[in-house]
C-alpha cells in the first residue's frame, strides 16, 4: 500500500512547525480540519493544563504524595492522543503524561484514583501517583524505571505485525530516556523487525536538573534514528498542529507498514521535575521566565482567534465546565476510601502460592487482633 | 563535635576521601550541579571541578560500567544510584563486570569502587522507590555489601569503602536519611567492611538487623526490656561478608535469634543467617531462629506501612521464641 500524503521531511534542521508564535498557519498545505476538531484540541489542552493545576494543589495541601508535572508538553501530548486510534492501538505512556492519558480518555475519577492510591484506582493503589494505565484503552501501566516499556512496545508492535492487526504502538518518554540502554535496544529492534512503532521522544531538554548538553552530543534526538534505519523526525511540541500532523504521518506509514519512526516533540517544562524536586538549585529563574514566554496554550489560542473559532466568552464557559468536571470527578475519587490491605497480596501471580497465603494470613491476624 | 544526620555524614566522608585522594572521583545521575536528589553530593562539583564530579547520561549500564574502567585504570570512583531500584539496567555491568574482574583475570585487574545508593522503603516510594535489593548481590560472588543505619557508621564505612580493593555495594536507608542525628567525630576515622555493632547488650534473645529496620528494631527491644527481657540487638552494618562470629557468640549466650529485614523473605540474608545459625548452634537453641521480613510481593504504595516490619511484628515474634 502506498502512503497517502507525505508532507514531513525527516532530519530537518530545524523543527518543524506549523503555527508560529503569532498563531499565524504557516505550512505549504491546508490542514483541512473541521472547526469542532480545531476546538477540541484547544479543548483538551486546556483540561491538560487545569489536570495539572489541580494536580499542584493536592500535593500542596498534602492530599497525595506526589506529581510530576506535565505543564508544558500538553500541545505535544494532545497532538499525539489525537493522532492514535483511541482503543485500538496502544499507548506505552511515562510520568509525564497525564494530560495525554486525559487527552486519550482515561476516566478523571480513574486519574485521581491513581493520583491518592486508593479505591478508585484500577491499579488498586499499588503504584505512585502519575502513573496510569487502562487495559480498556490499551494504555500500557506505566512503569518508573526509565525507558523499561521501550522493549515492550517493540515487542507488541512485533505481534502486531505477525497478527496482522492494523494497530500501532506509540512509545512516549523524556530526552533523558534516550542514554538508556533498554531504549536503544528498543528502537533497534523494532527497525529491523519492520515492526508499527512510533517512539515519541518529549524532549523538555532536562533530565531532572541534567541539562541536554550533558546527555547526548547529537545535535537533536531525532537524529539518533538514523543509526537504526528509520525516519527521525524534529518537531516544534509547542505547536499542536505539528504534533498531531506529524505523529498521523509517522502512525500512518507504520499502519501501511513501512516500518518504525522517532518523533522528537521539542516541549518546556514549566515545573519542577517534579513535587519532590527545587528547579531553583539548577536552573535560573531568568530561564524559565523566558520558558514561560513560548507556552503552547497562547499560542493555539492566537491560531483559532484568527480563524474565529476562540473568544473570551466561549474559552472562560469551557473552563468552567472543565473545572467543575475535575471537581467532581476529584470529590467521587475522594469517596471511595482505602484499598482493602489484604489486596497488596494479590496479583502477584495468577493464583496465591502457599508462601503468600501464608503471608497473607499473618497480616489478617494483625488486622484482626 | 558536630552533629550530624546520615546524610550530611554521607557528604562528609565523601569530601574528605576527595580531599585525600585526588583519584577518587563521583559519578551518577543528578549528582553535580543539583547535589544528587537528596543532596548527598551537595556542593562537592563547587568546590573539586566538573571533572571529579560528573553529571552523568540517564544510564546505569554507563554510571557502573564506566566506573569499573575508571577504576581499572587507576581511578577509585564512586557511582551514584539514584534509588537502588534503578541499579536494574546497570546490573550486568555490576555482575558481569565489576564482581567478576578479579577473579577472571586470575587476580591481574580489580574494580576498586563504590556503588552508592538509596534504599528500602517506608517513604511512599511504591514499587521503585522503596525495594531492598541486597540479596542480590550477597547473591553475587566478588562484590561486598555495606547497609548502614547511623550517621557515624556511614562515614567510617563509606570512608572504608572508597579504600577498599574490591568492588562495595553501599546501601543507604532513605528513610533515615533525616530521621537521626549523632555526633560524628571529625577526624580520619574507618569502621571495618566485614564487622558488626553490638548496638545492646542482654541475655535472653538475640535480635540481629542491619539498615532501615534498626529502628523498630531497637524500638522493639525497649519495649522488651521495659517488660522484664534483656534482648541482645546486633546491627550486621555489612552483610557481605556478614560477621558471623558476632552473631553466632550472641545466640550462642542467649539460645534465641530474631533476624529483623525488610527485605523480601525468601531467599533473603534474615534466612541465610537463620540457616547458618541452625547449623552451627543447633544443640545450643532454646527455639527456632525465627525471621520477621517484608513480604514476597513487590514493593505497594497503598500498603506502605504495612509491608515492613513493625514493632509490633517483631514483638510478636519474639514473644513466640520467648514462649517456645
Ligand atoms: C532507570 C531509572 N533511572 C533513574 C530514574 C530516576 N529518574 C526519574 S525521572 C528521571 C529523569 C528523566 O528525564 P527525561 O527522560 O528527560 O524525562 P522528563 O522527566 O524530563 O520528562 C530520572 C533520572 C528512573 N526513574 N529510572
Ligand atoms: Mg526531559
Amino acid at each position: 500500500m502506498v502512503q497517502e500524503k507525505i508532507r514531513f521531511q525527516p532530519f530537518s534542521s530545524e523543527p518543524i512547525r506549523l503555527i508560529d508564535e503569532q498563531g499565524h498557519w504557516n505550512a505549504p498545505f491546508e490542514h483541512g480540519l473541521p472547526p469542532e476538531q480545531l476546538q477540541r484540541f484547544y479543548r483538551d489542552m486546556l483540561a491538560a493544563r487545569l489536570l495539572d493545576e489541580k494536580l499542584v494543589i493536592l500535593i500542596r495541601t498534602g492530599k497525595t504524595s506526589f506529581i510530576a508535572p506535565h505543564a508544558g508538553h500538553e500541545a505535544a501530548q494532545v497532538g499525539i492522543a489525537h493522532a492514535l486510534q483511541r482503543g485500538h492501538d496502544w499507548l506505552f505512556p511515562y510520568y509525564r503524561d497525564m494530560g495525554l492519558v486525559l487527552a486519550m480518555g482515561v476516566p478523571l475519577v480513574e486519574i485521581f484514583g491513581q493520583t491518592l492510591g486508593n479505591a478508585a484506582d484500577p491499579a488498586k493503589g499499588r503504584q505512585m501517583p502519575s502513573h496510569p494505565g487502562s487495559k480498556s484503552l490499551n494504555i500500557f501501566t506505566v512503569c518508573s524505571a526509565i525507558a523499561s516499556h521501550v522493549p515492550p512496545a517493540a515487542g507488541a508492535a512485533i505481534s502486531m505485525k505477525l497478527r496482522r492487526t492494523q494497530q500501532v504502538a506509540v512509545c512516549t518518554f523524556g530526552d533523558g530516556a534516550t542514554s538508556e540502554g533498554d531504549w536503544h535496544a528498543g528502537v533497534n529492534f523494532a527497525a529491523v523487525q519492520g515492526a508499527p512503532a512510533v517512539f515519541v521522544c518529549e524532549n523538555n531538554r532536562y533530565a531532572i536538573s541534567v541539562n541536554i548538553s550533558k546527555q547526548t552530543a547529537s545535535e537533536n534526538i531525532a537524529v539518533k534514528a538514523q543509526a537504526y534505519g528509520i525516519p527521525g523526525y524534529y518537531v516544534d511540541g509547542l505547536d499542536v498542529l505539528a504534533s498531531y500532523f506529524v505523529m498521523q504521518e509517522a502512525i500512518e506509514r507504520a499502519r501501511l507498514g513501512h516500518g518504525a519512526s522517532l518523533v522528537e516533540l521539542v516541549v518546556n517544562r514549566f515545573g519542577a521535575h517534579s513535587s519532590a524536586d527545587d528547579d531553583s538549585r539548577y536552573r535560573s529563574r531568568e530561564e524559565l521566565a523566558a520558558e514561560r514566554q513560548h507556552d503552547p496554550l497562547p499560542r493555539y489560542q492566537r491560531f483559532l482567534e484568527k480563524q474565529g473559532l476562540w473568544d473570551a466568552q466561549w474559552a472562560n464557559e469551557l473552563r468552567l465546565e472543565i473545572s467543575k468536571e475535575l471537581e467532581a470527578a476529584l470529590q467521587a475519587a475522594q469517596e471511595a476510601g482505602e484499598p482493602d490491605p489484604l489486596q497488596m497480596f494479590d496479583d502477584v501471580y495468577a493464583a496465591r502460592p502457599w508462601h503468600l497465603e501464608e503471608q497473607r494470613r499473618l497480616v489478617m491476624d494483625e488486622l484482626q487482633s | 563535635m558536630p552533629t550530624m544526620t546520615l546524610i550530611q555524614a554521607i557528604n562528609t566522608a565523601l569530601d574528605e576521601e576527595m580531599s585525600r585522594d585526588e583519584r577518587v572521583m563521583l559519578l551518577g545521575e543528578d549528582v553535580g550541579k543539583r547535589g544528587g536528589v537528596f543532596l548527598a553530593t551537595e556542593g562537592l562539583q563547587q568546590k573539586y571541578g566538573p571533572d571529579r564530579v560528573i553529571d552523568s547520561p540517564l544510564s546505569e549500564a554507563a554510571i557502573v560500567g564506566a566506573a569499573v574502567g575508571l577504576a581499572a585504570h587507576g581511578m577509585r570512583p564512586v557511582a551514584e544510584i539514584q534509588f537502588a531500584d534503578y541499579v536494574f539496567p546497570g546490573i550486568d555491568q555490576l555482575f558481569s563486570q565489576a564482581a567478576k574482574l578479579r577473579y577472571r583475570s586470575g587476580g591481574q585487574f580489580t574494580a576498586p569502587m563504590v556503588v552508592r545508593m538509596p534504599t528500602g522503603g517506608g517513604v511512599k516510594g511504591g514499587h521503585h522507590h522503596s525495594q531492598s535489593p541486597e540479596a542480590h548481590f550477597a547473591h553475587t560472588a566478588g562484590l561486598k555489601v555495606v547497609v548502614v543505619s547511623t550517621p557515624y557508621d556511614a562515614k567510617g564505612l563509606l570512608k572504608a569503602a572508597i579504600r577498599n580493593d574490591d568492588p562495595v555495594v553501599f546501601m543507604e536507608p532513605k528513610r533515615l536519611y533525616r530521621a537521626i542525628k549523632e555526633e560524628v567525630p571529625s577526624d580520619d576515622y574507618l569502621i571495618p567492611i566485614g564487622k558488626a555493632a553490638v548496638r545492646r547488650e542482654g541475655r535472653d534473645i538475640s535480635l540481629v538487623s542491619y539498615g532501615g529496620p534498626m529502628v523498630e528494631t531497637l524500638r522493639a527491644a525497649e519495649e522488651m526490656a521495659a517488660a522484664g527481657v534483656e534482648p541482645e540487638v546486633i546491627d550486621l552494618r555489612t552483610v557481605m561478608p556478614w560477621d558471623k562470629e558476632t552473631v553466632l557468640n550472641s545466640v550462642a549466650k542467649t539460645g534465641r535469634l530474631l533476624m529483623i529485614s525488610e527485605a523480601p523473605r525468601t531467599a533473603s540474608l534474615a534466612s541465610e543467617v537463620a540457616a547458618t545459625v541452625s547449623e552451627e548452634l543447633f544443640d545450643q537453641l532454646l527455639a527456632p531462629p525465627l525471621r520477621v521480613t517484608g513480604f514476597d510481593t513487590p514493593y505497594p504504595l497503598a500498603q506502605d506501612k504495612l509491608y515492613m516490619p513493625t514493632v509490633t511484628r517483631i514483638l510478636n515474634a519474639a514473644k513466640r521464641l520467648l514462649d517456645y
